[in-house]
């Protein structure tokens, strides 16, 4: 139950969904496809048949989905373009031709309610009649969402309708719904239904503990059968493994490995840029040499972002991109490439030590903005850990100390201090492995689900080996045979790279279940310890 | 980008048994693109105006591109599941004239065949939805002068089949529902009313259970509907009346009945008292033949309408009067011990006590204990409540049958308790109780009332088909033989559906003993089913279907039926046709209404294929076939829905011309709103196609029946059934007479006081009759309903399949995932099911919700014609059951329900969504 302010003029549109009355008929589901003309595959409201604890103890419930217009929607502070945005009322709202399709949203999201569809879909494999008049041709490419079917809201309030009472000012689902079970309205109109709903019953927010504040508020218990804490609900590993199971999290597949592209060369450009500054600081690389090795990061970098422009829906409007630095880190993260490639050409016009610093500092920038996208990508638990920057910037460090390796064989050979790079290669494989064990240990508590956890687990070994092991051993056959040959560092350099790619393609690809759904409270039903207490 | 001619067009949806529900279409350019609730109606309608997911569906089934676009004709002779049809298409003329010639030609020499049997057939879809649909075809079938409606498409899962005829016997409730908005406590055995009982169902429970009813669901596997109970008690298959005897035993024999069930009802309002003979016959007044009661005030018998103070429940009288038994039998008593109804009811119930019970059902005794006592507790016996300005009884409590529980064998038994139990606490048929609905057995059939008059033992009058040896009718008229076989299923329109539907089927097969030999139809029309994926042993009948010489499917898209046509006639689907229905009042499932009036269903879109209203198709098969007159005849009797010609009106149609579609909805249009208005306010059509319906208000005291009988003084029938007793002893009179003793295991289930039976062990048994080993077979398979597919012709939908997706169950069968682990089998993982009888393949979906012995086929598929549908590959019960003698009980119904094993399958498992 909540305390309601009647002081916001605003409207705060939000939904109060009755788990009591739900019984998953998906005809909430099917109106909004009716409503919002979305395309085979597509759900924007959805209704979740879920099922905990085990014969005879069971109970079943439905469990309604979609975008929860949270007060804090983690998928607007990361869009690069500006397309999504939150209006005064709350709505978090798309503009289908500004958005890029980089799916930064959709990773953000923690409920699932984003989607982005490429391809041309019929319902029956060929285009009918009426599909030629509900297509949104405008929605191909990018993201797309639950609205809470905002041009009713608004087409309503301006005919004097009043949303959440008239019909047609109501969201199709709600509106449709033949359980009164999604009732939506104000909730900064202590009088409205939704506010009166709140006030009177007990209810959740889901995934509370991720501060979103959702919208979407969910009550759990009537006069019959009052709810219970999730205490008692199973949350064991072998439950959240199930694949079968609607509330486990599925592996997004908006990123690929076109995306992980991105931040692998990101992390090797980026961290030669810095390695090789650090040299030209301690180990006499000349400062020619060092705005060539600079070109090299500036192309390893731009490989990566061709690729993930590669990946995104709307190429051409690539550009759009650059229009929300004030909170997205893509944005910030192209201005910072930007800054770096401007930096790079005038150094090696120049050659002069402040641009020399320049260069070096916008890649270090550049690459702490990767890291916070990741970061930032809150639906996805494996990502949105708190020590993803630093992992992400120490494996950058040990990459570029990679490169350097790897470069320093090539085409610099007569390089003065290079157990300088071996030993801190030793030091980075060494913090990038204890990095690795404090993510792994932590990553239950940091909510990584099982399924993820086993991608992680599963990649140790091999990481640990290629990664860390084989990159200490050759760094230290380079420092303890001095004068010997150069391949050891070579080879070093080899395995210090393909352990960075090897475990970013695992987090981005592998390990990068989403966020999936949970009930804070349960209606009190089902059968055994679930079931409503006797009326006698 | 501002809408250019958009409008929106009200049709309704009767796409359920569960309907009507209205709704509007949204027309862009001529083309339909969305559907939306048609919210005008919201305040009057049970279900706030609103449709259901079904509705939806019905855009993709207008512009499905697997329609079959225009009539077609066969071209190979040779029919079976594996001979391609060789449809070519035809024109409409030549293939109205074909069928019409046929028709002609069929009915030349009358319409009856050399075994006397119509010569015309026709079948339609479950729960009468179809009529909703068919426009004026009624009034075709009528014109036929005769019409096999008795080759079912399977009963099970679409119907409720005990509880119409004992329902409709014991208190005019074709369907029974509760008294939703008054109801506290509602006992459900597998009733999966979330799934089935439409928009109203669904809209009236919610509020409930939010106001705070509270549902126990007694079922093997948790439904949709138990997800929302307050308890899931689950329950091993067919073993309901175990657990609904102890409740009664608890009663009975536990608690004081005295001080907890409703006394005056018992006395006043039921057979209890009446006293019963040594032959289990009513002892009655010599002269009269009035049963008696006895009257502990001064000691003596006296007729049940006699003023009796104080009426006898227990114990054992000597008293003079006569039994009136079975074929004029009479037994002449001068001083004989008799016992009250109820004495013999207490004593019937004795061996059923709660530790029996739990042993025959899984379900521990405390429990069926604490049920019990919640029953009577939440009963209120002694309250009352205001109706309307009356007072009434108000009993909030109700017990609810699923279809596998009161279909086939224990259905009676079930049935009765339950009647028994509400009528023990006083919750029948009044505000908070178990009422009923509709009735299609007795007539009129739009008002359940005007049927319920005395009879001569104070009970109700029904119309049973006579068994006596003079009005027995011992040669059927039809194949399913109803009227011979099941004196209860009465003689009406809708009869011949509620017989041994699939009787027919059976016997095509092999003709049962004496009995006459079982034609083929010379004409079998088919509109809006499919048995050959519907009934029992769906692949049994598909064979009989390809023996038929004659078919003519309507048809809309092909299908595993019309792949057996002659003709295929693609009719106006359902935003393409015209027609008014009657709404409101009370109808089916929980349609129960404050109002009553008319909708319409009207084109909303233009077309797009070369398909017909099902009403011109009527009437152009009515002109060539000759009949024109006897057609428009029965239009203006009101085969249309009304009628068109009164005393107080004349709106009838020109009985020698054809009329096209328009001008007969017209003319009905008039007659329905003269009679809605008192003719202050009569419309044409043009009018309901603006406005969409028509209502004037309709008393909730009609939804309760007690206050009439009260008012006539009239009994339930209660708990002592003796009319079935005599019709059924003397059903086995006339069939042993005529040599019939196939039907002899039936007629053992006419008892007046239903004896459990281990009802499972027919299901095993039967294992053991194929000569098999029960042990192998060790799952009981059962099916439940689909809300998504559930009638609506829309498996071909893919929208529909899209969103089923999300409920358990539409993606295979589920199975208890310890039992499945045993197997070896993994969500997902393909399967075998198989029975004695036939096999279904799909994948595994492991859940919890579902006893370890049991496995569950939602909905009916395996289809493997039906576009789309094909590629499904979902597990069908249909073609697992059986169709058997063995497995039918007495009124001609049988189970959803058969052992099977399951093993792992071949090939990968089930791609992801």
């Amino acid at each position: 139950m909540t305390q309601i302010s009647d002081q916001n003029t605003d409207p705060r549109w939000g939904m109060v969904i009755d788990v009591n009355r739900c019984v998953g008929c998906q005809t909430c589901t099917v109106a909004c496809k009716h409503a919002n003309d979305t395309v085979p595959g597509v759900q924007w409201r959805k209704v979740l048949d879920v099922e905990t604890g085990a014969f005879p103890d069971v109970e079943r419930l439905f469990l309604v989905t979609g975008c929860q217009h949270c007060e804090e929607p983690p998928c607007v502070p990361v869009c690069p373009t500006g397309a999504t945005k939150q209006r005064a009322d709350g709505l978090v709202t798309m503009d289908y031709d500004r958005c890029i399709g980089c799916a930064s949203c959709a990773v953000a999201c923690p409920y699932q309610a984003r989607t982005i569809v490429h391809d041309q879909r019929w319902y029956y494999g060929q285009e009918t009649l009426q599909e030629k008049y509900v297509d949104h041709k405008e929605r191909r490419g990018v993201a797309q969402k639950c609205t809470f079917c905002i041009d009713r809201v608004d087409d309503g309030l301006a005919a004097g309708l009043t949303p959440g009472v008239d019909p047609d000012a109501t969201p199709a689902c709600s509106a449709a719904c033949i359980a009164s079970a999604i009732q939506f309205g104000d909730f900064n109109d202590p009088d409205s239904n939704v506010s009166r709903l709140i006030r009177d019953n007990d209810y959740f927010q889901m995934h509370a503990e991720l501060n979103t504040d959702p919208q979407i508020k969910y009550l759990y218990s009537t006069p019959a059968v009052p709810g219970r804490d999730v205490k008692d609900v199973d949350v064991s590993d072998e439950t959240l493994s199930d694949p079968s199971n609607p509330l486990v999290g599925q592996l997004q597949t908006f990123w690929d490995m076109r995306a992980a592209m991105n931040f692998i060369l990101g992390g090797f450009g980026a961290g030669f840029a810095l390695i090789s500054y650090l040299l030209y600081l301690t180990a006499g690389l000349d400062g020619e040499t060092l705005t060539h090795a600079y070109v090299l990061a500036g192309g390893i970098i731009a490989v990566g972002l061709f690729f993930v422009w590669l990946k995104i829906g709307r190429k051409l409007r690539a550009p759009f991109a650059i229009l929300r630095p004030q909170t997205s880190w893509m944005s910030r993260e192209i201005y910072a490439v930007g800054v770096f490639y401007l930096a790079m050409l005038a150094d090696l016009a120049f050659n002069v030590p402040s641009l020399h610093f320049l260069t070096a500092a916008a890649a270090i920038v550049f690459l702490y903005c990767q890291t916070r996208i990741l970061h930032m990508s809150r639906g996805i638990p494996a990502w949105r850990v708190r020590m993803m920057p630093t992992m992400l910037m120490a494996t950058g460090v040990f990459e570029g100390i990679g490169v350097a390796a790897l470069a320093v064989v090539i085409a610099m050979p007569a390089l003065s201090g290079i157990y300088l790079l071996s030993a801190a290669g030793i030091l980075m494989a060494a913090i990038n492995a204890l990095l690795w064990q404090t993510y792994l240990q932590r990553a239950r508590k940091a909510g990584i689900g099982p399924l993820a956890r086993g991608v992680l687990a599963k990649a140790t070994p091999r990481l640990h080996l290629v990664g860390h092991l084989l990159p200490i051993v050759f760094f230290a056959a380079d420092l303890l045979w001095p004068g010997g040959p150069m391949w050891p560092l070579a080879v070093a350099g080899v395995f210090t790279l393909a352990g960075g790619a090897y475990w970013k393609s695992v987090l981005i690809t592998k390990a990068a279940y989403q966020q999936g759904y949970a009930l804070a409270k349960f209606p009190q039903r089902g059968s055994g310890q679930f079931a409503a207490p006797p009326l006698v | 980008m501002p809408k250019k001619n958009v409008k929106q067009v009200p049709i309704f949806c009767y796409q359920c048994v569960a309907g009507p529900d209205l709704m509007k279409v949204e027309v862009e350019d001529g083309i339909a693109t969305r559907i939306a609730s048609n919210f005008d109606i919201r305040e009057e309608h049970p279900g706030g105006g609103r449709v259901c997911v079904k509705a939806y569906g019905l855009i993709q089934k207008t512009y499905n591109p697997h329609r079959v676009k225009q009539p077609m004709k066969r071209t190979n002779p040779k029919k079976g599941r594996d001979e391609d049809p060789g449809f070519v298409p035809i024109s409409w003329d030549e293939a109205l004239d074909i069928v019409g010639k046929k028709i002609k030609e069929t009915l030349a020499d009358g319409p009856l065949d050399e075994s006397g049997y119509p010569k015309i057939a026709a079948s339609f879809g479950g729960g009468g939805t179809p009529t909703q649909y068919m426009g004026t075809f009624p009034a075709l079938l009528s014109a036929f002068g005769g019409v096999d409606l008795g080759f079912g498409a399977g009963q099970g899962v679409k119907c409720y089949h005990s509880e119409h005829l004992y329902g409709e016997l014991w208190h005019r409730a074709f369907i029974v529902a509760p008294d939703t908005p008054h109801c506290n406590y509602i006992l459900s055995f597998g009733h999966n009313g979330d799934a089935s009982a439409g928009v109203a169902g669904i809209w009236r429970h919610a509020d409930a259970r939010v106001r705070g009813m509270k549902r126990v669901q007694v079922e093997p596997h948790l439904s949709v509907t138990g997800a929302v109970a307050a308890e899931w008690i689950p329950i091993k298959p067919k073993t309901d009346v175990a657990f609904l005897y102890a409740v009664i035993h608890r009663i009975l024999h536990e608690r004081d009945w005295r001080l907890i069930c409703d006394m005056e009802r018992i006395r006043d309002d039921s057979n209890a008292p009446y006293l019963l003979g040594p032959n289990g016959y009513f002892l009655r007044d010599p002269e009269t033949l009035k049963p008696l009661m006895y009257d502990l005030s001064d000691n003596t018998a006296k007729p049940f309408d006699a003023d009796i103070k104080d009426p006898a429940l227990e114990g054992t009288y000597t008293c003079a009067g006569v039994e009136d038994g079975p074929d004029g039998q009479q037994w002449h008593h001068d001083a004989v011990e008799v016992q009250p109804a109820h004495q013999k009811l207490i004593d019937h119930i004795a061996p059923y006590t709660p530790e029996w019970a739990a042993a025959e059902c899984d379900v521990p005794a405390d429990r069926i204990r604490r049920v019990a006592d919640e029953f009577v507790e939440q009963a209120t016996v002694g309250a009352t409540i205001e109706i309307e300005g009356r007072t009434l009884p108000n009993r909030p409590v109700a017990i609810l049958l699923g279809k596998t529980v009161n279909n086939g064998w224990g259905g009676y038994n079930a049935c009765w308790a339950r009647t028994l139990l509400l009528t023990l606490v006083g919750a029948l048929e009044v505000p908070g109780g178990m009422i009923g609905t509709n009735v299609k057995l007795n007539r009129p059939a739009d008002d359940r009332f005007v049927s319920a008059v005395m009879n001569r033992d104070g009970f109700m009058e029904f119309p049973f088909n006579e068994t006596s040896k003079q009005e027995w009718q011992a040669k059927p008229h039809i194949r399913n033989a109803y009227r011979t076989l099941v004196p209860l299923v009465a003689n009406s329109a809708w009869s011949p559906a509620l017989g041994p539907a699939h009787l027919p089927w059976l016997f095509q097969k092999k003709p049962p003993d004496h009995w006459p030999k079982p034609t083929k139809p010379e004409i079998w029309f088919c509109y809006r089913t499919n048995p050959a994926i519907s009934s029992w042993n769906a692949p049994e009948v598909a064979k009989r279907v390809a023996e038929f010489p004659f078919i003519v499917a309507f048809s809309y898209t092909y299908d595993e039926t019309n792949h057996f046509a002659d003709i295929l006639l693609p009719e106006n689907t359902d935003l393409e046709s015209l027609q008014l229905i009657q709404i409101g009042n009370t109808k089916f499932i929980e349609q129960l209404w404050g109002h009553e009036g008319w909708a319409i269903r009207q084109p909303a879109g233009e077309k797009v294929v070369d398909s017909m209203d099902m009403t011109d198709i009527a009437t152009a098969l009515a002109e060539r076939g000759g009949l024109l007159k006897a057609y428009n005849q029965a239009i203006n009797r009101g085969a249309a829905g009304q009628r068109l010609v009164t005393d107080d009106y004349d709106y009838g149609l020109d009985e020698e011309v054809p009329h096209a579609c328009e001008e007969i909805w017209n003319a009905t249009a008039k007659a329905a709103s003269h009679v809605m208005t008192g003719g202050e306010k009569v419309v044409d059509i043009d009018w309901f196609k603006e406005n969409g319906y028509m209502l004037r208000p309709f008393s909730k005291l009609h939804w309760y029946l007690y206050p009439r009988l009260k008012d006539q003084g009239i009994r339930f029938e209660q708990p002592y059934q003796e009319r079935i007793l005599r019709h059924g002893t003397q059903l086995a009179h006339r069939l042993h007479e005529i040599g019939v003793e196939w039907w002899d295991e039936q007629l053992e289930e006419y008892e007046a006081l239903p004896e459990y039976k281990p009802f499972p062990d027919i299901w095993t048994d039967y294992v053991k009759d194929a000569g098999q080993s029960p042990d192998d077979y060790p799952f009981w398979a059962l099916t439940a309903r689909s809300m998504q597919y559930s009638w609506g012709a829309n498996v071909g939908i893919p929208l529909i399949n899209e969103v089923a997706q999300n409920i358990a169950g539409h993606k295979g069968v589920i199975v208890n995932r310890s039992a499945a682990k045993k197997l070896g089998l993994e969500d997902g993982d393909p399967v075998v099911i198989e029975s004695v009888s036939g096999v279904s393949t799909g994948y595994a979906v492991l859940r919890e919700g579902i006893r370890p012995d049991t496995v569950l086929m939602i909905g009916q598929f395996d289809h493997w014609k039906t576009p789309y549908a094909k590629d499904l590959h979902l597990p069908s019960l249909n073609s697992l059951t059986d169709l058997s003698l063995k497995l039918t009980d007495s009124t001609g119904s049988g189970s959803d329900i058969t052992r099977v094993r399951i093993t792992k399958g071949k090939g990968p498992k089930r791609a992801a969504a």
